[in-house]
């Protein structure tokens, strides 16, 4: 399975260490957002995107708005959503898995757990 | 009768008097010492203020230096990440080459072997056969170096992972300056209450900064892996509850 990837983050430092680990697993297809209005508009007008990956706090459009937006999306709803933050407590955890998130990471994150939670992310979906 | 009377009263009040002004000569320090206390209050109080007022207004500059710092920061960190990018290029192809001179080595070694197999019956063509052998033979130190370079590609990347620190301690000054704004809220709020005024802002284009960022309060530059365990063990719980639902 190709995959094309959508980095949603507004830190450019993060957005550049996913793609480059992206890259580093051997990912080389993929498009970057700064909030999750530019991520869902980018979604709306590229069907080939399969995979985003997606910060939670964010201006405008938080990623939790964002993945609340795809699941409830017929077109995108089944899209398969891997969170990459700096929140780590249960209740925010919870609150990401409620809408649905298909895996979670939390900042910093290591190569390795990255390439485990993305291949995590297309077992289950 | 009556004049007696009128006198008697004219004495009681005289008496009334006495008492009132034995009184007030004892009162009188007192409110002498709370007049000296107000006198010395007031500008104190005033002080207070001008303090309060002072302090508010110097936020906005602190707020501003500590945006400076986030974004001498990230410039900062865009520029390592550009080198450390360089450098992963300029390695590669070093790799690439690499990869290209173990190739040909593999080739010469084919050769050679099939040569020592020709001069296997000729003893001067087999010493040569051997000594041509000893010279190029750099087949290990050119795998040494590429697990070397290899190495130094993989260190290379792991500066890049390790920048993450950047948005972290982004996101732990943005809630350093939302919690400066509160205060800085607040205290506003002191003056307006004691003076009657807004805020005096040395700068008017500093007062106007806004906190619009978005961070975690909580965000933390952490690599134990507790937190990614947390949240390992909370989706594989809901994974299990999602498939329990479908066989109940």
């Amino acid at each position: 399975m190709d995959l094309k990837f959508l980095v949603v983050d507004d830190s450019v430092t993060m957005r550049r260490i996913v793609s480059n680990s992206l890259k580093n697993l051997g990912y080389e297809d993929f498009l970057e957002a700064g909030d999750g209005k530019e991520a869902l508009s980018i979604l709306a007008g590229d069907k080939s995107i399969n995979f985003v990956i997606t910060d939670w706090n964010m201006p405008v459009m938080s990623g939790l708005e964002l993945i609340k937006a795809i699941r409830s999306d017929a077109a995108l709803a089944k899209l398969p959503v891997l969170m990459v933050t700096t929140r780590g407590v249960k209740e925010d955890i919870i609150e990401a898995l409620n809408a649905k998130v298909n895996n979670y990471i939390v900042k910093p994150f290591t190569p390795q757990v990255l390439k485990e939670k993305i291949e995590q992310c297309l077992v289950s979906v | 009768m009556k004049h007696s009377e009128n006198m008697a009263q004219l004495f009681d009040r005289l008496n009334e008097l006495k008492y009132l002004f034995h009184y007030g000569q004892k009162i009188i320090p007192i409110i002498q010492s709370l007049i000296d206390f107000m006198k010395d209050t007031v500008p104190m109080l005033e002080n207070i203020n001008t303090s309060i007022a002072d302090s508010a207004s110097k936020i906005p500059k602190a707020q501003n230096q500590i945006h400076d710092v986030t974004s001498a920061t990230e410039l900062a960190t865009i520029e390592i990440m550009d080198i450390v990018d360089v450098i992963s290029k300029d390695i590669t192809n070093i790799e690439d080459n690499l990869r290209a001179l173990i190739d040909k080595e593999e080739k010469k070694k084919e050769i050679l072997t099939k040569l020592k197999i020709m001069m296997a019956n000729n003893v001067q063509g087999k010493t040569l056969v051997d000594e041509l052998d000893f010279e190029i033979s750099s087949f290990n130190s050119l795998n040494h170096m590429l697990s070397i370079v290899q190495k130094t590609k993989n260190d290379a990347y792991n500066i890049t992972i390790a920048l993450q620190v950047q948005d972290i301690t982004t996101q732990q000054l943005a809630a350093v300056n939302h919690l400066i704004t509160s205060v800085q809220q607040r205290l506003a709020s002191l003056v307006l209450e004691l003076d009657d005024k807004d805020l005096y802002v040395e700068d008017p284009k500093l007062a106007k900064f806004q906190d619009t960022s978005t961070f975690n309060a909580e965000a933390k530059y952490e690599k134990d892996g507790t937190r990614q365990k947390l949240a390992d063990s909370l989706i594989q719980k809901a994974s299990q509850d999602e498939i329990d639902k479908l066989f109940s």
